[in-house]
């Protein structure tokens, strides 16, 4: 069998039915898709098949024989990252990042799909992703802010609006 | 049948910090010859963010920007002891710690720089990477020369080491309870008002909104701040409306074993939260911050509880509130039960639940 | 440009946004051999007898460690606070839950090491479950802890955590109300998306390098060591990147197993537990039921507090007991009550032990005293704001263990939310600070709420 990885042309050995997620992790050593719970319940090993957004984990490696598969880090790199990468820094959307290279995928295929920058919609895209640390609300943040631009200030994380700081009271 | 809105308020306390033999945390740091910064901490970082916030207070203590600071907290060989990253321990006592061994840098950066400049190291200060004269600010040298002259010139290795610890607080009366000192570093406080909306023919609990206010001491980052308070909001959904290992208590059946079966708060559940940042700095915290992380997913629960009472008249006093408790609360209500025994003086609620009702082994009273 | 209040962005965010942070399960090292667990079927069992010898002849397996492979099997994670050890590594003659691991086989793949973990020989005599902590200390109650069915070793041998103030007697004769309720708090999953894993590497200098998704380095170092029997220079812990931890990663879950699995043969092992054994078999947020009577007054002064506190443990100590004795200092929460007695058990069940949680020991009674006090107001016909900020802890003012409140932040932090709620609160609470009391604010109870009852110091 054979898979185009990040545009990579890969051999696969691996038994036909060998989930995707263990195929790209154990054999081709791409490990940024996390195995979180390997049955299609947490989104972290999501992977786009043919441009399109998948759980790796439930997938046959025999069934997407000869697709082009991209994980993050074919989206871009710490020396080029793509306006997505760029605004989940910049809006503090990855606390402990296991979950977020699934997020970033999956956000990147909303946008690629002409997804708006509204939060319901953007909730329901990234329903099926867990996220333990963030509360969601940055995600959808930095979700949004990707839908309308391509270039985001990663030496600092946006201001929030949702918020109010006070000093002492005495 | 109707869905009804309700409101409920919550106020809290939390301690920052473990009582645990001293509760320790160390660091180190080495200057290399360019004036880059390498610190050694023992503080792991799950999620919280340990490694930029101690990042920031040692770039802030120094006087060098953040993209000059190294931060390692790999292993045990380099790292030196800190009790860990839970307790909401890790800004606070990980922070005093880089806190203290960055001031130690400093110190001997100024000397360094004293000997160069032919100068007395008070007179010197430090900002954005550039030692100066105090009150010249034209008659200066970079960090990074300074470094160098240490390293090459002077045959000084720039180092400082930083330790915190707390007395352990020992209980001296097992009977009352009480302490010889206080059994944490800081307490911190926060309230939270919810509103939400409750299915009287569902049963189901919608939070519509969560507004939370928390005082941290001091925002060493607001954004990271922010985080922890988002993502406790989140946690307390859960534990006020949907997360239960073990769904029909004490019995052990029905547990779920997947996020398909586990009820996790998802992404479309998470209401409108705003929030409120309040500085009060603490005494004896790093730049007057104190830890927040565990406190943000406390005040949710009672709020929400609190709201559907306000809501629909009826107490569900064990968490998660499910379609289920609420259905079953709403129809002894409607047949005229409403769990109360008053008796002169006494209002006695949930009865049913208490051990005097339950239990033969173990009984107490008012 | 100051750092510190600056919004900078993450120290490791790149790395999380791209894929390149490194967790424990991407590390790759050659010739790693990989775990799986034998773990209990039953809630409470004896083990009446267990063979591994067919199981570890099987192709593939290269060894099956067992509680007979550990130097030290019984160890306290915090012994340092008094609290003994209860808790075999690996169990041995009994099984008090059910996913308690019992043996752990190192094979050439996961599905080889999980047939030679169901191919262990094992006999099980099945005993009753405890599994409610009010029934705990009934007679007909199933024993099933060799510490009796609750913790009996806080300072002194007791085996009840007490908080003990002021006259709490008095209290109760002179309210206008004794207002009592039941809360119970659930158990809840850590449920970070990286489950529990480890990879232990014996190096050719006779150390361990460990790769752990310990929330605590030096702990989890101590915690090896110790059943190892061996000095920290032995163990090297590599981590301080993990995929969220929520308290569930104190425990000390794969570390020293999978270690004895790599000594024993030489060769790496990886232990990564599946999502089951996640949600299973690690350890829980700890079930909490609380009873709450407040002696109150017809204007909102809480006079006294009485409180019942049963903590269910599940089948060990791990922190409980350190968990039951934080909850019982908070158990006023944000405000001073002069009068209290209190009393709390760290309860064993047979379900997974409790351990830490963020929030530990006080998210309980915060949701039981915050419910309790609009319960309270309400009963009352008060504002639920009026009560809190009455109520609230002020400078000078002592908690439950007479610790002097320096700082409380309680006043502004229900002020700023009434405000954002606009709420309008009355000319007496708008103005209120958190300076010592005086005026109104000082009733009679509160005047000298330092500890008066017998007996302390």
């Amino acid at each position: 069998m054979k898979l185009e990885v990040n545009g990579v042309n890969r051999e696969v050995r691996s038994e036909p039915l060998t989930p995707l997620l263990d195929v790209l992790r154990e054999e081709l050593d791409v490990t940024s898709p996390k195995a979180g719970c390997h049955a299609g319940g947490c989104g972290a090993c999501t992977v786009m098949v043919d441009g399109k957004p998948r759980r790796s984990c439930l997938i046959p490696v025999a069934a997407v024989d000869g697709a082009s598969i991209t994980t993050v880090e074919g989206l871009g790199t710490p020396k080029d990252p793509s306006a997505v990468q760029q605004s989940f820094i910049h809006h503090y959307a990855a606390q402990c990042g296991f979950c977020t290279p699934g997020m970033v995928v999956a956000a990147t295929a909303y946008i690629d799909g002409g997804g708006s920058d509204d939060k319901d919609e953007i909730a329901k895209a990234i329903s099926g992703h867990v996220c333990r640390c963030t509360g969601y609300t940055k995600i959808l943040d930095a979700i949004a802010a990707a839908t309308k631009q391509t270039e985001f200030d990663i030496t600092i994380i946006a201001p929030d609006p949702t918020t109010v700081t006070i000093g002492g009271s005495e | 049948m109707a869905k009804h809105r309700g409101k409920g308020i919550s106020a809290i306390e939390y301690p920052t910090g473990m009582n645990q033999n001293g509760d320790p945390s160390q660091a180190w740091i080495k200057v290399k010859p360019d004036g880059r910064v390498d610190v050694f901490s023992g503080t792991a970082d799950i999620g919280n963010g340990a490694k930029t916030i101690q990042s920031q207070i040692v770039a802030e203590a120094i006087g060098v920007p953040y993209d000059w600071v190294t931060f390692d907290n790999s292993n045990t060989d380099s790292s030196p002891v800190c009790t860990g990253t839970f307790a909401s321990r890790a800004t606070f006592v990980g922070g005093n710690a880089v806190l203290k061994a960055a001031k130690e840098v400093k110190l001997k950066l100024l000397e360094a720089a004293g000997k160069e400049m032919e100068i007395s190291p008070e007179d010197l200060e430090i900002n954005d990477g550039e030692v100066s004269v105090k009150g010249s600010p034209s008659e200066k040298m970079g960090v990074d020369e300074v470094a160098g002259a240490a390293a090459y010139g002077h045959g000084v290795l720039i180092t400082g080491t930083g330790a915190q610890l707390k007395p352990y607080s020992e209980i001296t009366n097992s009977a009352t309870g009480e302490v010889d000192s206080p059994p944490h570093s800081a307490i911190s406080y926060a309230a939270c008002a919810v509103e939400v909306e409750v299915d009287d023919e569902t049963g189901e609990v919608l939070v519509l909104e969560m507004t939370q206010c928390y005082d941290v001491g001091r925002a060493i980052n607001p954004a990271l701040v922010e985080g922890q308070i988002q993502g406790g909001a989140m946690m307390g959904l859960g534990l006020g409306v949907l997360e239960n290992s073990y769904p029909y208590y004490p019995s052990v059946d029905h547990r779920g074993a997947q996020y398909n079966s586990y009820m996790i708060p998802s992404p479309l559940d998470m209401p409108k939260v705003k929030t409120i940042i309040i500085e009060n700095p603490s005494a004896d915290g790093p730049y007057g911050a104190k830890g927040i992380g565990e406190m943000a997913n406390n005040s949710q629960p009672p709020a929400i509880a609190s709201a559907v009472q306000d809501a629909v008249g009826i107490w569900v006093t064990e968490i998660p509130i499910t379609p289920e408790a609420v259905l079953k609360a709403l129809e002894a209500k409607n047949a005229g039960d409403d769990s109360v025994r008053r008796d002169g003086k006494l209002v006695s609620f949930d009865e049913e639940l208490s051990v005097n009702t339950v239990a033969s082994g173990l009984s107490w009273s008012a | 440009m100051k750092a510190v209040g600056a919004r900078l962005p993450r120290y490791d965010g790149m790395g999380h946004v791209t894929g390149h942070t490194r967790f424990v399960d991407d590390v790759r090292v050659p010739g790693m051999l990989w775990a799986k667990a034998l773990r209990s079927p039953h809630h409470h069992a004896a083990i009446v007898h267990m063979d591994t010898s067919k199981a570890a002849a099987m192709p593939g397996v290269h060894t099956i460690v067992t509680w007979e492979d550990v130097p030290l099997l019984e160890y306290g994670h915090l012994s340092g606070l008094g609290i003994p050890a209860d808790e075999p590594l690996l169990a041995r003659d009994v099984v008090r839950y059910k996913g308690q691991p019992i043996a752990l086989v190192a094979a050439d793949d996961e599905e080889t090491a999980s047939a030679a973990a169901a191919a262990i020989e094992i006999e099980y005599e099945e005993r009753p479950a405890l599994l409610d902590v009010r029934l705990a200390f009934d007679e007909d109650a199933p024993k099933i802890h060799h510490w009796g069915n609750w913790y009996p070793h806080f300072e002194e041998e007791m085996d009840v955590r007490q908080i003990r103030k002021g006259n709490i007697d008095q209290a109760f004769e002179d309210a206008d109300k004794i207002i009592s309720g039941v809360y119970r708090s659930s158990a809840i999953e850590q449920a970070p998306v990286e489950t529990q894993v480890g990879l232990a590497v014996p190096e050719p200098d006779g150390r361990l390098t460990i790769y752990s998704c310990t929330q605590a380095l030096y702990f989890s170092l101590g915690v090896v060591a110790a059943h190892l029997e061996v000095p920290l220079n032995k163990v090297k812990i590599v981590g301080g990147t993990v995929g969220g931890g929520f308290g569930g990663k104190v425990d000390t879950a794969t570390d020293t197993v999978i270690a004895l699995a790599a000594q024993k043969t030489g060769r790496p092992v990886k232990w990564r537990w599946t999502r089951e054994e996640e949600f299973l078999a690690s350890s829980t947020r700890g079930p909490w039921h609380m009873e709450i009577i407040d002696a109150v007054t017809n204007d909102g002064w809480i006079l006294g507090r009485k409180m019942l506190t049963l903590h269910d443990s599940g089948a060990y100590a791990r922190f409980s007991p350190y968990g039951l004795t934080k909850h019982s200092f908070h158990h006023t929460g944000a405000y001073t009550i002069p009068n209290l007695h209190f009393d709390g058990y760290v309860v064993f069940t047979n379900r997974v032990p409790s351990t830490a949680m963020r929030g530990f020991g006080v998210t309980s009674i915060s949701f039981a005293g915050e419910t309790h006090m609009t319960r309270v107001a309400n009963e009352l016909g008060m504002d639920p704001y009026e009560i809190r900020l009455k109520n609230a802890n002020r400078v000078g003012d002592t908690s439950p263990n007479r610790i002097r409140y320096t700082d409380p932040s309680t006043v502004d932090v229900v002020k700023a939310i009434a405000n954002a709620e606009g709420r309008d609160l009355e000319p007496a609470l708008a103005g209120m600070t958190r300076a010592t009391r005086s005026g109104e604010m000082l009733p009679p109870h509160l005047v000298d709420q330092l500890d008066t009852s017998e007996g302390s110091h």
